[in-house]
């Protein structure tokens, strides 16, 4: 599903945030990358979602080559990986429904057909009684529960959720990593990236550590090891 | 689909103008200000074009001719002034007719009508009035009349229209050159103002746009509403332009036509008749100018 090959990422001459890195990430997988802050991470979730282009290397996204991908192709790849982010990226002034409406209207989707997917969604993140907040009259894990909402409604074949609960408690982490595994049994890859190492070890999923733009451990029942 | 999103890119538009109101208002004054300042340009180049036309039409050469010349003499000098490549037409004006038009030019004067009556007789004289074909020929025209050679002419008198029109030409291009500085001014701060006014625009929106590109909008999706933004402005600018215009004209016309009393000066008319052209051209023109400006403003700050 997603191939890393060679991959590193150079900012300046002598500041490279990924170096030689490769990773297979196989269709259906749920895989952590963990690591401490600025160990590259972040640079891997933006090459992937080509916010960034690699400095050298290949990155294939379902058999998709997006390392030189061109500024028209991106919204086609964002159309097929959904991403969450540690500060949800709602719109205040949208209500839960509307800003997962909005990823389909700004896309162009008809509203027969927003008004079918929607509700799919948010019943799938079990927020079908909330539909009407406004973002600021939920808690943290139902904000996030939205942007996953809105992460799927271009069911996406992959995830990629970059820190998901660097906001939240642990109750509500928890309840967003079940809900990511729920998201991955229907056969979604989910790539979690975090530094969160209780919800890491508790998943018993693989686990890419990464340190200093170099993947330092790559194991199939993996734990928080740094 | 395309319909459909074209439908949602005027809804973000309107938002965009709605959320940023004074921003908004501030720069259509400044297009209406940058229209008016180019119309009353081409007023001002209207008017001076009517007083050129009209003292070049004034434009005349007069031979006078001895008050005994016989009539046969007076149609052969005729003929060889008409000859002349310079002379668009003659008209040959006899004694009589002379004093037809002093007795109406002075009709409101009694005192020289009453010498003439009591002089007993036509003191004036006959006269050739020779039009050139232009302006530009006229001195070209008195060189020539300079050499003809005849007992008939016993004076002649070249009205110096040249150094008027000289200096109505002069004037004019003063004004057109600082209307046309002035206009280059408003037309560089409209595209300041309209950079401007889309650069807070889109950091007014910075968080919807990463969002829209997050989840996949388009490029064209996330650049149009602003694009559309300008080209509403351009409209709301030169619909109110022409609005704040024409009552201008309105005023000043009759100030106009009183100034060139005699000659057919209408600037309104002048403006409605080239409506499309003036008021279409201008639109198009500034469209494009904004369209330039958002473009580069949201090539340079949209990328959130």
């Amino acid at each position: 599903m997603i191939k890393l090959l060679n991959i590193s990422k150079i900012y300046h001459p002598d500041v490279a945030a990924l170096k030689d890195v490769n990773l297979h990430i196989k269709p259906g997988e749920f895989i952590s990358i963990v690591g401490q802050s600025g160990t590259g991470k972040t640079t891997m979730v933006k090459i992937l979602t080509g916010e960034e282009r690699a400095s050298s290397g290949k990155v294939l996204v379902g058999g998709w080559d997006i390392t030189n991908i061109g500024q028209r192709e991106v919204p086609w790849l964002r159309r097929q990986i959904g991403v969450i982010f540690q500060d949800f990226k709602l719109l205040p002034k949208k209500n839960l429904r509307e800003n997962v409406s909005f990823a389909l209207e700004v896309c162009g989707n008809t509203p027969t057909k927003i008004g079918s997917i929607v509700p799919q969604v948010m019943k799938i993140v079990g927020l079908e009684d909330k539909q009407g907040r406004y973002p600021h009259e939920v808690s943290g894990g139902e904000q996030q529960r939205a942007a996953i909402a809105r992460a799927l409604v271009h069911r996406p074949k992959i995830l990629l959720a970059d820190e998901p609960t660097g906001n939240l408690d642990s109750i509500n982490a928890n309840e967003i990593i079940e809900l990511l595994l729920r998201i991955n049994r229907f056969g979604t890859t989910v790539v979690l990236v975090t530094h969160n190492r209780e919800v890491v070890n508790k998943l018993k999923r693989r686990v890419i550590t990464l340190d200093n733009g170099v993947i330092v451990s790559d194991q199939e029942v993996g734990k928080y090891i740094l | 689909m395309v319909f459909l999103s074209f439908l949602r890119i005027i809804k973000f538009s309107f938002q965009d103008i709605y959320r940023n109101i004074w921003l908004s208002i501030v720069t259509i004054t400044i297009l209406i200000l940058a229209l008016f300042s180019i119309n009353l340009l081409l007023a001002v180049r209207v008017i001076s074009e009517t007083a050129i036309s009209a003292v070049k039409d004034k434009i005349d050469v007069s031979l006078y001719l001895k008050p005994d010349a016989a009539d046969e003499e007076i149609m052969a000098l005729k003929g060889q002034v008409s000859n002349l490549s310079q002379v668009k037409e003659v008209n040959y004006i006899s004694k009589a007719q002379a004093l037809e038009f002093f007795q109406e030019k002075n009709k409101d004067n009694p005192e020289i009508l009453q010498a003439l009556q009591e002089l007993g007789k036509n003191p004036l004289t006959p006269s050739l009035v020779i039009t050139p074909k232009s302006a530009e020929v006229a001195n070209e025209l008195i060189g020539e009349l300079n050499k003809i050679e005849s007992d008939l002419i016993e004076s002649q008198n070249f009205s110096d229209n040249q150094l008027l029109l000289d200096k109505i030409n002069s004037l004019t291009d003063k004004i057109n050159e600082i209307g046309m500085i002035i206009s280059l001014i408003f037309i560089f701060s409209t595209l300041l103002v309209v950079y401007n006014a889309v650069r807070v625009e889109i950091y007014t929106h910075r968080e919807e746009i990463g969002i829209m590109r997050l989840v996949g909008a388009s490029n064209s999706f996330v650049h149009m509403p602003f694009l559309l933004s300008s080209l509403i402005y351009t409209l709301i600018g030169t619909v109110a332009a022409v609005f704040i215009f024409y009552p201008f004209l309105s005023l000043l016309q009759p100030y106009l036509a009183n100034f060139f009393a005699g000659y057919n000066i209408n600037v309104i008319s002048y403006f409605s008749s080239n409506f499309i052209k003036i008021f279409g051209l201008e639109f198009l023109a500034v469209a494009l100018i904004n369209a330039l400006a958002s473009w580069m403003a949201v090539r340079r700050y949209s990328k959130v």
